[in-house]
């Protein structure tokens, strides 16, 4: 398996001299194509954070991210747009639609600004619609739609580019149950039929038990990291809860 | 409680207010400076002409409540769409309507009334610019003096909370009838297309182009038929022209986002999508409001060139009409009493004597044919000149000595009217004075008063020695009537050859130059010398035949400094209400964009934030953002800079008396590029400000 995301030895930190705050700490980790890794913790463990590192939203303070062989840390402020339109797919918590496109355009626009052919992009939208069960919302526009549908239509938003990888925050997080469960299939299905590489941020246990590797962090330092493997989904979940249990706090904590 | 909300909300908001706070001030205040100008003496009193002025000015503040009254609308309907979230809320928490639209009324009012006194206030400073640049205009000393008329703030008082309470009581309805839901989520959604249907688009697109071509060429007609001109014919013109470019503009913003919309692979190029979508979520608010800016450009762009136009003409009448400061006509010859109070109240440099002569069907006249001076000049008799004393008037003005052989004539005409002539005298440079045949030497065109004086239109300059053949033609028009103290009526004495000549022939001449100009008193007091005349005169009233008489002058009087005195006034009038007007629109029209800019920056900030993390790089968002507010700008402009063209060329012909084409074209020229800058600059600065309100992100 090739190696399409290395993180080594990243910091962050916030505040001035007197006064730091560690986001991250010395993280590193690697992640492989087509795999499906999760990443766990509580409010201000700083997943988000490095979520905001790999995408280029935000710097690090120090170490490196290569994404395939090219480090991001160092690429030059005119080039990251280009940089985040040709590698990186997003999801997001709120969805992140334009309400004056339909469904369809939405999904467009990232072709249009990736400069694919006009003729290629509506079969490409065909396509990639059919495979995950949209195409009958493509005309609709966003505020005629359930959150469930908006957010089916991100992901869609977010693989038809084929990017190297696909970043993905709370994607379940403004989710009910059911529409958190057929996206997550969905999801499981872009990784496992697409070979589509997936990072996602997430706190929810159910959500996390859909990825083959899940990454807990807790003030800024990987804390554990557990595989799925031929594991059963359930045995998987609950394995997550027995890290989280761990993660809530050491037993000297608690008085 | 409510009061003290709303308050404290309109606290919160005062940069969104802003701009409505302005506005309304800015409309006070115009109105009231104009209102002021309209009931003021001093200005009253400065000319005769100048009663009409302040009628024009009162009769043209229907068109600024009209502007305002649209401006203000849509001024406040912006800060309801603004602060739809902010009600619902309230809704939510169970505020009544009743109580949400009386809160909504009372800001308005405290923003109104503090607005009203703010906007007077400014409006007293504004009048007395104003006069002063009338005073400067009349070369009178003025004072600064802080005026108040209670009139003036009474009217600005009704016109402005008339239309106030008109648009509020509209948004008080708005508000009760929109659901909580709407309020809520107004941001979110898209207009729909009036007309869904593309065939009914392409309909609309057709009538209103048939609409607008019915309007120029009524218009046409209109102004080359002088004669037949009627009012309910210019009202149905202008009524079509509206009502086409509105329909214009509703069809043809749908046509452009459906021709780029429906089609994938143009939807799929480039930034087209993402563009005509922004443009399409507001469809309606766009037509309606381009068709608005479209119309007002229009009436811009006409009033503009209009008032050039009547500026050259007055200016061209004076040059063409008046080059001598004294010019006097009588029907026999002895000026002597008009000399001798000449020469006691003005210094005068030089001052000549001289006759012109009638002659008959020389067909010169033919020259005219079809054009706006056929109905200045008699069917078969024109004025001629002795060539001696054309070469001393020359000399009197200034201009160089010419020569004239035995069998040569001269055409003196306007320049006005040179074209045709040249256009004749290509074809036939012959023409027979009582059977004499004689070769047109030249068409001079200096000015020499062809406009009514010396000639209507054009004069024929005869070899001196033709002197007795003249007078025996002239004889033969005019024959000597003694109980009418030899002045002649000519139209009785020819009826049988059917001339019209009118009443008197003024053929005595008598040109002044002096080393001052004269005053409106020289002048009356020089056309009172003249003997009047009482003339018997039928009419029929009520079906009765009534007579009675009337005071006709034997004579007519022409003085320079009267005449520029009476233009000063005139194009004081005209430019004014130009300026007025088209300062009206221009404000209206900036304010509407600049609301409607920061509204949508506002609204495209998250778009354009969305872009940048899909990895749109900012020369790609400069470059939208700059085709986005390009249509905006550009559409328009488009069809007003287009149909004004004819408008402006037929109004122009009744002016061609006067006015060379030459001219109007580059009235036309300097209207359209003084607008093309002052909107270019305009542009320009919205873009600026708008690509820095979108890259404050992140």
């Amino acid at each position: 398996m090739e190696k399409i995301l290395k993180v080594e030895k990243i910091q962050k930190y916030y505040g001035n001299k007197d006064n730091i705050t560690k986001a991250l700490d010395q993280i590193s980790f690697d992640v492989d194509e087509g795999e499906f890794i999760g990443i766990m913790g509580a409010s201000g463990s700083g997943k988000t954070t490095l979520l905001n590192c790999i995408s280029t939203i935000d710097n690090v303070s120090s170490g490196h991210i290569y994404l395939g062989n090219q480090d991001i840390t160092e690429i030059k402020e005119a080039d990251i747009a280009k940089f985040r339109r040709e590698n990186l797919g997003f999801i997001f918590q709120d969805f992140n639609l334009l309400d004056t496109l339909t469904m369809e355009e939405n999904i467009a626009l990232i072709l249009t600004i990736n400069k694919i052919p006009e003729k290629e992009i509506d079969t490409k939208i065909k396509d990639i619609a059919k495979k995950l069960g949209i195409e009958n919302i493509l005309n609709k526009y966003p505020y005629q739609v359930s959150g469930g549908q908006k957010q089916r239509t991100a992901a869609c938003r977010a693989i038809v580019n084929s990017p190297k990888i696909i970043l993905a925050d709370e994607p379940t997080g403004s989710l009910d149950s059911k529409s958190a469960k057929q996206l997550l299939e969905i999801m499981e299905d872009m990784n496992k039929n697409m070979k589509a590489t997936i990072l996602m941020v997430t706190h929810d246990t159910f959500t996390a038990s859909y990825c083959s590797k899940i990454l807990f962090l807790k003030d800024g330092k990987i804390f554990n990291k557990i595989e799925k493997g031929e594991k059963q989904r359930k045995d998987f979940y609950n394995e997550i809860l027995d890290v989280l249990a761990l993660l809530g706090g050491d037993a000297r904590d608690v008085r | 409680m409510l009061g003290k909300l709303s308050i404290r909300n309109a606290k919160r908001q005062a940069k969104d207010y802003i701009i409505y706070f302005i506005t309304v001030i800015i409309s006070v205040a115009l109105i009231f400076s104009f209102n002021s100008i309209a009931v003021s003496e001093d200005i009253k009193e400065l000319s005769s002409v100048m009663e009409n002025f302040s009628k024009s000015i009162t009769g043209i503040s229907i068109i600024v409540v009209l502007t305002i009254a649209w401006l203000i609308n849509y001024t406040m309907k912006f800060m309801l769409e603004k602060r739809s979230k902010e009600f619902g809320t309230y809704e939510i928490l169970g505020i009544e309507k009743k109580d949400i639209s009386k809160m909504f009324t009372l800001e308005n009012i405290i923003i109104g009334i503090i607005a009203f006194i703010i906007g007077v206030f400014f409006g007293i400073f504004l009048y007395q610019v104003l006069t002063l640049i009338i005073m400067n205009l009349f070369n009178q000393p003025y004072e600064i003096k802080i005026t108040f008329s209670i009139m003036a703030v009474g009217m600005t008082a009704i016109y402005f909370f008339g239309i106030f309470l008109i648009v509020l009581l509209n948004c008080r309805r708005k508000i009760r009838k929109t659901k909580v839901y709407n309020l809520l989520y107004a941001d979110k959604q898209n207009e729909n297309n009036v007309i869904k249907n593309p065939k009914g688009n392409i309909l609309i697109f057709i009538i209103s182009i048939i609409l607008i071509v019915c309007a120029v060429l009524i218009n046409h007609k209109e102004f080359t038929d002088i004669s037949d001109f009627t009012g309910r014919n210019m009202f149905i013109a202008i009524t079509m022209l509206i009502l086409g470019i509105y329909l214009f503009y509703i069809s043809i913003s749908s046509f452009i986002v459906k021709r780029y919309l429906d089609n994938k692979s143009r939807k799929y190029k480039k930034d087209n999508m993402f563009l005509y979508r922004n443009l399409t979520s507001k469809i309606n608010t766009m037509s309606v409001t381009m068709g608005t800016i479209a119309f007002m450009f229009t009436i811009i762009l006409i009033g503009g060139n209009v008032a050039l136009l009547l500026n050259n003409m007055l200016n061209n009448e004076i040059e063409m009409g008046y080059p001598f400061e004294i010019m006097m006509s009588i029907p026999e010859n002895d000026f002597s009493k008009y000399k001798e109070y000449i020469n006691q109240n003005v210094k005068v440099k030089d001052m000549y004597e001289y006759r012109l002569y009638n002659v008959y069907n020389t067909n010169v006249r033919k020259a005219l044919d079809d054009t706006v001076f056929e109905e200045r000049c008699y069917d078969d008799i024109d004025k001629v000149m002795m060539f001696s004393d054309y070469n001393k008037l020359r000399e009197m003005l200034g201009y160089e000595k010419v020569h004239l052989k035995d069998d040569e004539i001269i055409i003196q005409t306007l320049k006005t009217a040179e074209a045709a002539f040249k256009n004749y005298t290509n074809k036939n440079d012959k023409i027979k004075i009582a059977d004499i045949e004689f070769k047109i030497k030249e068409i001079r065109t200096e000015n020499l008063s062809q406009i009514n004086f010396n000639g209507y239109t054009y004069i024929i300059i005869v070899p001196d020695n033709l002197i007795d053949i003249v007078k025996k033609q002239d004889s033969k028009i005019i024959s000597k009537d003694t109980d009418n103290n030899s002045i002649t009526n000519v139209e009785q004495d020819n009826e049988e050859n059917n001339t019209k000549i009118g009443y008197f022939d003024f053929g005595y001449k008598l040109v002044v130059t002096t080393y001052e100009t004269t005053d409106e008193k020289f002048y009356e007091e020089l056309s009172e010398l003249i003997e009047k005349k009482e003339i018997p005169m039928t009419s029929e009233v009520r079906g009765e035949d009534q007579q009675f008489n009337i005071q006709y002058p034997l004579g007519e009087v022409y003085t320079r400094g009267y005449r520029i005195g009476q233009v000063k006034s005139m194009y004081a009038i005209i430019s004014f209400l130009a300026f007025y007007v088209a300062l009206i629109f221009v404000m209206a029209t900036a304010t509407l964009l600049a609301i409607q800019q920061l509204n949508d920056s506002e609204k495209y900030k998250y778009r354009y934030e969305l872009l940048k993390k899909l990895g749109m790089d900012e020369l790609q968002m400069n470059r939208i953002i700059l085709k986005q507010l390009f249509f905006y700008f550009a559409l328009p402009m488009l069809l007003p800079f287009v149909v004004c063209i004819p408008v402006i060329l037929s109004v122009g012909s009744i002016f061609t008396i006067a006015v060379t084409m030459k001219e109007i074209i580059t009235n036309i020229c300097i209207i359209y590029g003084l607008f093309v800058l002052v909107y270019g600059i305009y542009f320009i600065a919205t873009d600026v400000q708008f690509t820095r309100n979108i890259e404050e992100i992140g």
